[in-house]
């Protein structure tokens, strides 16, 4: 190249040289004048030093161009490596042999330049992908607090240092999310449970909370402020929860209450059996889906198991008000009429309760004092005065101390019982020693005597069966220094009086066995004397020995000797037999025989001596109804049946008409039983609505009378 | 003392119900003729209810009383009408005294003898209020007649027509009389009320026993078992609850329908004169299971327990309806019929 130039250097002197020389041959022949030519050629040399001049500045200024290009690429180079953290490029250093020249210089700087801003393009793209996650979390984690400015790239410091904080950063976010997301599925768990404990509909009370919650698809929201709300909803329902559960337990510590005091049958309780095994559980243990729900509190207020459930549904109202917002003027009533029963239920109960104690203290032969019985405290309830459970209450501590006196007298109850019947034997071995006929063989003699045996062994041990219990006793009260009672008197008062009496009777019995033998000696005298003579201890003859029996087994055998007189002689003498009869008499047949008795004697007497039944009436009292005057009477019906017209053959002139139609008039007076045929007063009385019982063929008489 | 006890079977009316009215009118079934093919309808059947029917026990004549005013004798063998009486009101029972001659009691308060071969009739005397019931003893030879008066009485037949002489006592009861039944001398009353009491005709001066059914519903009949050893079964009308019809687990004449119980006053029994089994008529219109058109009124055995005669006649247990015209049916006895089964024996123990 170098040779080319020179050739055209060569070219170009040689066309300056010839068109000098064509110059000066023009000058000849213009004929110019030496100065002139000289005054040219220095124009030329000018103009030639000009344009050299400018070259130079030219090159001049595209060499320090060239520098500037490369101090520069250096500069941004430097910038680059610098901002990216990469240690600077030493081009200078390295590279600036004094044989470079600049361009080459600046060739050699140029590639590695735009390497180093591809890697930096590179670089920012890295951050700002990085930069826009953080940027997203950010805006998810917190929605309010989003800065613009923080997430623009800041481009002086690209280097991987910055990048993976930055990218620590995006992942502590991510974390965070992820942690987040977490503890919302945590919640969002725990209130589903507790929702399906309340029987509260979850998806509505998320849906409130935050709407992204609900929805499967879409990412659930991460915010704090969710969260938060999240916490607070799950914080209401578990003291709502609490709340309810309390209830429930109270209320199912008294159901079992009052199961108890109302001994409800096992199948009754088996429908409340869900709420009643909740009662011991911990708010943690309540689990199952509705236990604590509306409905299913009312349901536990199911109608057919009575008080109970309606004693549930009552405090069940009571809370589930506030909440429910349920028509409050149905409740309160409800509550009021539950309330109602629940009195009666109690009045019941401790009605209950006291006839229990009452038949406790009887059996324990106490006597439970008495302070004026159930009924005040009932009218006490009644006015508000007395918490019927109180009330209750104090009846069972009651029960429980008789209970425990009762046991505590359990043994000597039973010595005394012993002695009791010990002493009736007692008494039956009396009479029947004062039976002389006692030896007779007759029917059931052979039982007799076995008893008299068996009492006779019995009365024997009486003194030590009282010796005993006088010891008991002694030790009882000695126990409790209260005396023993029974049935209100003191025991051991009993227990003296009755060896008192024994002790009496003993001397009796001497004294009359020395009697006996001061007689039988008397007699033996008499007879040594006269000769014999019918004893007077005798036994009588065989017609006195039934009365004599029956007055040893006391008045129940006398008031069956009307019948068995009956039964044995038909034909006895008619005389005993009416006094019998009066004694014995029904009250309703004496009422009933009464009607126009005298009449009857009076008008036929004669006609009914034969007749028994007739003849003992007149004896039978006579009842006020009975005083009726006999003429008007017979005058009055003597009327009626002409206003009647009843047929002749009804009016037989018989002297008994007047009679029965008396007694006719007597029952219309007293009972509305049909009196006579074809008559209005029959209608009046077999259509009435009266409750006297009618048979069918009175029904057809009154309607066939009626219809004709 | 001890005397035996008296087996009783208790018994009562229910409350007329309206519900079942229509089944109980229902149409008769085929079952009836079939039923019928044993036995035969008499001609001439009373115009109103049949109170009650009767066969002599020594022959195959039949007295039937009913509210038509009448009383009739049948002769059964030939099937023919030998006698008919009418009254001023309805006659209310009847009962023979012989072969030749019978009784009834009436509605207008009368007791009358009636004489069948002359058509003659003589006033035995009068109640106070309606006859209910009639019965001849023939161990005592009287005539017993119990009345709404709530009077017993007893009649000598031998003084007819003058009533002053053949009325031989007046025996007041607890209430009006429903029933009467007679085994030798032994007489069973029942009356409203649910009193029943137990005399012994030769000493009529007072019962011999006073009862109360334990039932709550109106004795409708008494009966007594026919073996003359003092021994006597009651019969109610048998409207009892389960436990009830365990102890007396005789027909009940109840039908269960769409689950309720509907059970039917029992009108009727009649022993059987040889085996002493008994067949019992009710309201359901059935005897023993066979179908009858209507209500069973009355039930009788002739003399040999061959012949049932059964009177399907409205009882009036539901007041005023329209009903099956009044019958009298006579049915021929199959002695498997009555021959008593070992476990269901119809008397009390020994």
């Amino acid at each position: 190249m170098a040779r080319v130039s020179t050739d055209q250097l060569l070219q170009l002197e040689t066309t300056c040289g010839s068109l000098l020389y064509e110059l000066q041959i023009i000058w000849d022949e213009v004929g110019e004048t030496d100065t002139e030519r000289d005054k040219m050629l220095l124009e030329l040399e000018q103009e030639c030093l000009e344009v050299y001049r400018r070259k130079v500045d030219q090159a001049n200024r595209c060499r320090a161009h060239l520098r500037q290009a490369i101090a520069d690429s250096e500069a941004e180079l430097a910038t680059i490596c610098s901002s990216m953290g990469e240690p600077p490029v030493h081009t200078r250093q390295v590279g600036h042999c004094p044989c470079w020249r600049l361009k080459e210089e600046l060739n050699s700087i140029t590639p590695q330049l735009e390497e180093m801003r591809k890697r930096k393009g590179e670089r920012l793209i890295q951050f700002s992908e990085v930069k826009q996650q953080i940027r997203n979390i950010s805006v998810e984690i917190m929605a309010t607090e989003y800065h613009p400015s923080r997430h623009v790239v800041d481009e002086s410091d690209l280097s991987i240092r910055k990048l993976e904080e930055l990218c620590r950063y995006l992942e502590s976010l991510q974390k965070e999310k992820s942690d987040r997301l977490k503890q919302i599925m945590d919640h969002l768990s725990t209130l589903n449970a507790l929702c399906s404990v309340l029987g509260v509909d979850f998806k509505e009370i998320i849906r409130e909370i935050h709407p992204s919650l609900d929805d499967a698809e879409a990412s659930k929201s991460v915010c704090s402020a969710t969260i938060e709300r999240l916490a607070t909803a799950i914080g209401r329902l578990r003291d709502i929860k609490i709340e309810r559960m309390q209830k429930l337990q109270d209320f199912a510590s008294t159901m079992l209450e009052l199961w108890n005091l109302m001994d409800t049958p096992i199948e009754e309780q088996q429908f409340f059996q869900n709420v009643a095994c909740n009662i011991a559980a911990s708010e943690e243990e309540i689990t199952e889906a509705n236990t604590l729900s509306v409905n299913f509190l009312s349901c536990v207020s199911h109608p057919t198991s009575g008080l109970l459930c309606l004693l549930l549904v009552g405090h069940m109202f009571g809370w589930i008000l506030p909440i429910e917002e349920l028509c409050y003027m149905q409740v309160e009533a409800e509550v009021l009429r539950l309330e109602q029963l629940k009195v009666i239920k109690m009045k019941e109960l401790i009605l209950r309760k006291k006839e229990e104690l009452e038949e406790l203290g009887r059996r324990a032969h106490l006597v439970v004092e008495a302070e004026n019985g159930a009924e005040v405290a009932i009218s006490a309830i009644e006015s508000g005065a007395i918490d019927a459970c109180l009330v209750l209450e104090q009846i069972g501590c009651q029960i429980a101390t008789v209970k425990e006196e009762a046991f505590s007298r359990k043994d000597i109850l039973e010595r005394v019982e012993k002695w009791l019947m010990a002493c009736e034997e007692e008494a039956w071995m009396e009479e029947y020693n004062r039976d002389e006929n006692r030896y007779n063989a007759g029917r059931g003699a052979h039982l007799t005597l076995k008893r008299a045996e068996k009492a006779r062994a019995l009365v024997n041990k009486i003194p030590g069966i009282v010796d005993t219990l006088v010891a008991k006793i002694t030790q009882w009260e000695k126990e409790r220094a209260i005396g023993f009672t029974y049935d209100g008197v003191r025991l051991l008062s009993m227990l003296e009086k009755y060896a008192i009496v024994r002790q009496e009777k003993e001397q009796e019995r001497k004294r009359q066995r020395d009697q006996k033998k001061l007689q039988g000696q008397l007699i033996a005298e008499q007879e040594a004397l006269y000769g014999s003579k019918p004893s007077p201890s005798k036994p009588p003859s065989a017609k006195k020995v039934g009365s004599n029996r029956r007055l040893s087994l006391g008045g129940a055998a006398a008031l069956q000797t009307p019948k068995s007189d009956y039964m044995h002689s038909a034909k006895s003498t008619r005389s005993v037999k009416m006094t019998d009869d009066l004694g014995t008499l029904s009250p309703g047949a004496k009422g009933l025989d009464i009607t126009g008795l005298p009449v009857k004697k009076l008008s036929y007497n004669n006609a009914m001596t034969t007749y028994q039944g007739v003849q003992r009436k007149p004896f039978a009292p006579v009842a006020p109804v009975n005083s009726i005057p006999l003429t008007p009477s017979k005058s009055l019906i003597a009327n009626a049946l002409e206003e009647n017209k009843i047929p002749n053959a009804m009016l037989s002139p018989t002297p008994k008409t007047p009679a029965t139609a008396a007694a006719v008039l007597m029952h219309v007076a007293t009972t509305p039983a049909p009196t006579c045929l074809f008559n209005e007063a029959l209608v009046k009385v077999v259509s009435p609505v009266d409750e006297t019982e009618y048979s069918f063929e009175e029904r057809r008489l009154a309607f066939y009378v009626g219809g004709r | 003392m001890s005397r035996p006890s008296l087996p009783f079977r208790f018994s009562s009316v229910p409350p007329p119900d309206p519900q079942t009215a229509s089944s109980r009118l229902a149409p008769v079934d085929m079952s009836t003729a079939t039923m019928l093919s044993g036995g035969r309808e008499l001609s001439q059947p009373p115009s109103d209810g049949i109170s009650n029917l009767r066969f002599s026990s020594h022959s195959d004549l039949l007295l039937v009383s009913s509210w038509d005013r009448t009383i009739r004798l049948y002769d059964v063998g030939e099937n023919t009408l030998k006698a008919e009486f009418v009254h001023a009101g309805p006659v209310l029972d009847c009962c023979f005294h012989d072969d030749s001659s019978g009784f009834s009691a009436g509605a207008d308060h009368s007791v009358r003898r009636h004489i069948f071969g002359s058509g003659k009739e003589d006033i035995l005397g009068h109640h106070d209020a309606p006859v209910r019931c009639v019965e001849y003893s023939y161990a005592a030879g009287q005539v017993i007649t119990g009345s709404w008066d709530k009077t017993l009485k007893c009649w000598d037949p031998r003084g007819a027509n003058s009533s002053d002489r053949a009325l031989i006592g007046t025996y007041v009861q607890p209430e009006r009389v429903y029933s009467l039944s007679l085994v030798g001398y032994r007489l069973v009353v029942a009356t409203a009320g649910r009193h029943v009491n137990v005399y012994d005709l030769r000493n009529m001066s007072q019962p011999e026993q006073r009862r109360e059914s334990s039932l709550k519903y109106q004795t409708r009949c008494v009966r007594c078992y026919p073996n003359g050893t003092g021994r006597v079964a009651m019969e109610f009308f048998d409207l009892s609850e389960a436990a009830q019809a365990k102890k007396y687990a005789f027909k009940c004449h109840r039908k269960s329908e769409a689950g309720r119980d509907t059970v039917y006053p029992v009108n009727a029994m009649a022993f059987h004169p040889i085996y002493g089994t008994f067949a019992t008529g009710g309201c359901d219109g059935y005897v023993n299971y066979s179908k009858y058109p209507t209500s069973i009124a009355a039930l009788s055995f002739n003399r040999d327990g061959r012949l049932l005669a059964v009177a399907s006649s409205y009882t009036f247990e539901e007041g005023e309806i329209p009903h099956e015209p009044d019958a009298i049916f006579v049915r021929n006895v199959n002695e498997v019929e009555v021959k008593p089964k070992p476990k269901a024996l119809p008397g009390p123990p020994p």
